[in-house]
């Protein structure tokens, strides 16, 4: 009996699945487009059923955890290895201390069942704009470390979304690591609209970085996820809100630059206006949530 | 240029080791050729959660996985949770609460709330059902499943 399924079968294709990272290199030599990589899959093993790829080849990460999973501090930088799962991000104590809006988008992301395999360094490649980790990490200053057979090169982390679901990645390149600044003193909190609460992909999602003291935010970026061809740093709202005093008036001004800086399309999901209203809404949130906290003793 | 794939893992407890074809998921090389039908195929997008198994004990939707990845892993179906008279205590709360209608999503929603009882045993209503968004169910409303793991709680 054939086996009934709802999309057509996957074309076949080479599976390889590198143990080294010279073996790695090796297999991503000489195939461009003609080759996919496979971290968690939750991205791509739709896209091989909807046949939006057709690899002659894919390549799995998977067995190099030593080398690209792994989430550590050292010399004061948080470091997350690109096959860091959801589920690992959202249950590290050093998430949650230096990255806490990480970890609320980590939790948010997909199902338990999702982010149990999807990883990080696959939500960078695969350049969704609404990728639930870039806002965050953009808020965080984070860097991302891409490898090739030719070395290591490192970039803001905004700078690996070329474009709607286009990665600036180089033929030959992978995701190897994430970075950001291990800074206890840096509050960070994500948030989100979508059209329900669990496994949906956001509407619109902000995320914010300061330090308040004495009144005052300190260096300050607000992110934002979903409004542009890709996640973007909201570079108004961020220096608006850098230095300046930690009120729910600045707060208010903040999350009107921050719409200013969004440039949503209007899609199934929400209208172009609408995402404004959200960003505006969802930014003041997050801050005003910000201050309240630090007041308290 | 495609070929098949020498896997050695472990499902539901016992070793094996397999020629999979690399253009299967783990959710049609378990239903389908190693005959663990608990699999069940209902979005193949990872929505539904019908197909979800344990994969190295977390839960994860096998319709997202490709067949070859499960190499050096555990994998355990709801087959391997517990039998007709020894059942997950999970499985004895479906029962006690009446907690299946059509059965369709039940495998998949037995797999995911024993991750749960073991995993999250302090977890609230409100946690309970955020980790079993991803397990669709069109019959019974959730509530009694939710009621048959606080029973399974109460006996453990």
């Amino acid at each position: 009996m054939k086996p009934f399924q709802y999309l057509a079968p996957i074309p076949p294709f080479e599976y390889l699945s590198p143990e080294t990272l010279s073996e790695l290199f090796e297999a991503l030599d000489g195939h461009g487009k003609e080759l996919q990589v496979i971290a968690g899959g939750t991205d791509l093993v739709i896209a091989l059923k909807e046949r939006m790829v057709t690899p002659k080849v894919v390549v799995d990460l998977r067995r190099l955890r030593r080398e690209l999973g792994g989430i550590k501090v050292e010399e004061g930088v948080l470091r997350m290895g690109a096959l860091s799962t959801f589920s690992q991000l959202e249950s590290s104590p050093f998430v949650a201390r230096y990255a806490e809006a990480l970890r609320q988008a980590a939790a948010s992301v997909g199902t338990l069942q999702i982010r149990s395999i999807a990883t990080l360094g696959g939500n960078l490649a695969t350049a969704s704009p609404a990728a639930d980790s870039a806002p965050p990490l953009i808020a965080l200053g984070a860097k991302v470390t891409l490898l090739s057979a030719s070395g290591a090169r490192t970039l803001p982390v905004q700078e690996i979304f070329a474009g709607p679901k286009r990665n600036g990645l180089r033929p030959g390149e992978i995701v190897s690591s994430v970075e950001l600044p291990a800074n206890a003193d840096v509050r960070s909190a994500w948030t989100r609209a979508a059209v329900r609460n669990e496994n949906v992909l956001s509407t619109v999602s902000v995320a914010v970085a300061s330090a308040i003291r004495d009144g005052r935010f300190g260096p300050s970026r607000v992110a934002l996820g979903a409004v542009a061809p890709t996640p973007i740093l909201a570079e108004k709202a961020s220096e608006a809100m850098t230095g300046s005093q930690a009120t729910a008036e600045q707060a208010d001004r903040v999350a009107s630059l921050a719409a200013e800086d969004s440039k949503p399309i209007s899609d199934i999901r929400a209208s172009a206006h609408y995402r404004k209203r959200l960003v505006y809404v969802l930014t003041r949130r997050l801050i005003v949530q910000m201050i309240s906290e630090t007041m308290v003793p | 240029m495609s070929g098949r794939v020498k896997v050695k893992f472990r499902l539901n407890g016992v070793g094996k080791t397999d020629e999979i074809e690399p253009n299967q998921t783990l959710c049609d090389y378990l239903h389908d050729v190693a005959g663990m039908t608990s699999v069940k195929k209902g979005c193949d997008t990872g929505e539904c959660g019908a197909c979800t198994v344990l994969l190295d004990d977390m839960p994860v939707s096998s319709c997202l996985v490709l067949a070859p990845q499960i190499e050096g892993r555990e994998v355990v179906t709801a087959e391997g949770l517990g039998t007709n008279s020894s059942p997950h205590p999970v499985q004895s709360g479906f029962v006690e609460q009446d907690a299946v209608q059509c059965g369709y999503c039940i495998p998949g929603m037995i797999v995911t709330l024993s991750w749960i009882f073991e995993h999250a045993p302090g977890a609230s209503d409100e946690e309970i059902k955020r980790l079993m968004s991803g397990n669709l169910c069109r019959c019974t409303g959730y509530l009694q499943q939710i009621e048959a793991l606080k029973t399974a709680r109460k006996r453990a």
